[in-house]
């Protein structure tokens, strides 16, 4: 139902109706802006690219492929707007990690032992994630985040299928090896 | 907690952390700041045509118009059956020879195609050769009779209606298409 619906407003752009592209942005300004945050580290730079991003998807919206889902598209256009900008910068890999202490909220205290040392490993997890190489943290958040198929991992990465897997795979074995003899027990 | 066990906790453990992990709100001005960079653009003639044969279509079916259409139909099949036992004695519809001529004097294009209603819009059915002789991109056809809308393809990019062509049809689209009349005595009629 969703894809239908994009599929109608991304026709009525195409047919030159510019504000209709407005509904898009809105939808997915979150995920591409927290993509570029997580590639450069800095707020204003990562407003700018995901502005980029979205102005290229506009101005490349005629190759679209209706038949495919459009957020995959955007993805891998915003992860190439952000691995220009690190080239440019000189700087391909540029790690951005959120404070894991935030990630447990106040109220979270209060709740029995188990569940706050789950919520805690969760948080550490998630750092541990965000730290590493973008190649294997992109495709978790792109896999468990935003449910993209082996084939749209594949795709908006560059690599084959087998690549996608072995990237999973390899992503969430660095993340827990972190915690191999911590306090995971 | 087993080592098995204490894998697949972790993973889960990972798996949740990313699919619940915070996310950082974008800057409140970023959708005006996007839309303001943009420029309203013409729709070529290409995407529109793309936009016409992938647009949705609705099928209303009510009983008032249902009922006669469906005997209407039933009727011009029994009439068809009818007239298919009739001896055929022409066959098919026959084709007429229509030459489709673009002038081009210095061979500025790279390729030209003619696209149309009797080739389903698509290029590479009908690409037209270069005659020096007379400067011009020439292709001849064979179609039914009837009337047919097409352009000229040029350099698979650019469409352009037919500067000889005395008929015009809007495509819907503010554009403009041109027509051939073909007659079905082997002439086409311009």
């Amino acid at each position: 139902m969703k894809d239908k619906r994009e599929a109608e407003i991304i026709r009525k752009i195409l047919l030159g109706d510019v504000q209709a592209y407005g509904v898009l942005v809105r939808e997915y300004q979150r995920p591409v802006y927290n993509l570029m945050l997580r590639m450069t580290g800095d707020e204003d730079i990562a407003a700018d690219l995901a502005q980029d991003a979205f102005v290229r998807a506009y101005e490349r919206l005629a190759s679209f492929n209706q038949r495919r889902r459009f957020f995959p598209w955007l993805y891998t256009l915003a992860l190439n707007v952000a691995r220009d900008w690190g080239r440019r910068e000189g700087r391909d890999r540029h790690v951005f990690v959120e404070d894991a202490a935030v990630l447990v909220r106040e109220q979270d205290r209060l709740d029995e032992p188990k569940a706050v040392n789950d919520r805690i490993d969760g948080a550490k997890a998630f750092a541990a994630v965000m730290d590493l190489d973008s190649k294997y943290r992109e495709a978790l958040i792109l896999r468990y985040r935003h449910d993209f198929s082996m084939q749209e991992i594949a795709e908006t990465l560059g690599i084959g299928i087998s690549a996608a897997k072995m990237r999973l795979s390899r992503g969430l074995d660095m993340v827990r090896q972190q915690f191999d003899g911590g306090t995971n027990d | 907690m087993t080592e098995k066990r204490n894998k697949t906790h972790m993973e889960d453990v990972i798996i949740n952390a990313v699919q619940n992990g915070p996310e950082v709100d974008p800057p409140a001005d970023l959708t005006c700041r996007i839309m303001g960079r943009l420029h309203p653009k013409r729709p070529s003639l290409w995407i529109r045509l793309r936009m016409w044969f992938l647009r949705p279509w609705v099928v209303t079916v009510r009983p008032v118009t249902a009922i006669p259409a469906m005997t209407l139909a039933v009727a011009l099949l029994a009439l068809g059956f009818v007239a298919v036992r009739e001896p055929v004695e022409k066959g098919a519809p026959e084709l007429a020879s229509v030459r489709f001529v673009l002038h081009d004097a210095g061979m500025h294009a790279r390729n030209v195609s003619v696209v149309g209603s009797f080739n389903h819009w698509r290029a590479e059915r009908s690409v037209m050769w270069y005659s020096p002789k007379a400067k011009a991109w020439i292709l001849e056809a064979q179609l039914p009779p009837g009337d047919h809308e097409y352009l000229f393809l040029v350099n698979g990019t650019q469409f352009v209606p037919d500067p000889n062509a005395p008929m015009t049809s809007d495509d819907g689209f503010g554009h403009r298409n041109s027509i051939v009349f073909v007659n079905g005595t082997n002439e086409q009629a311009l």
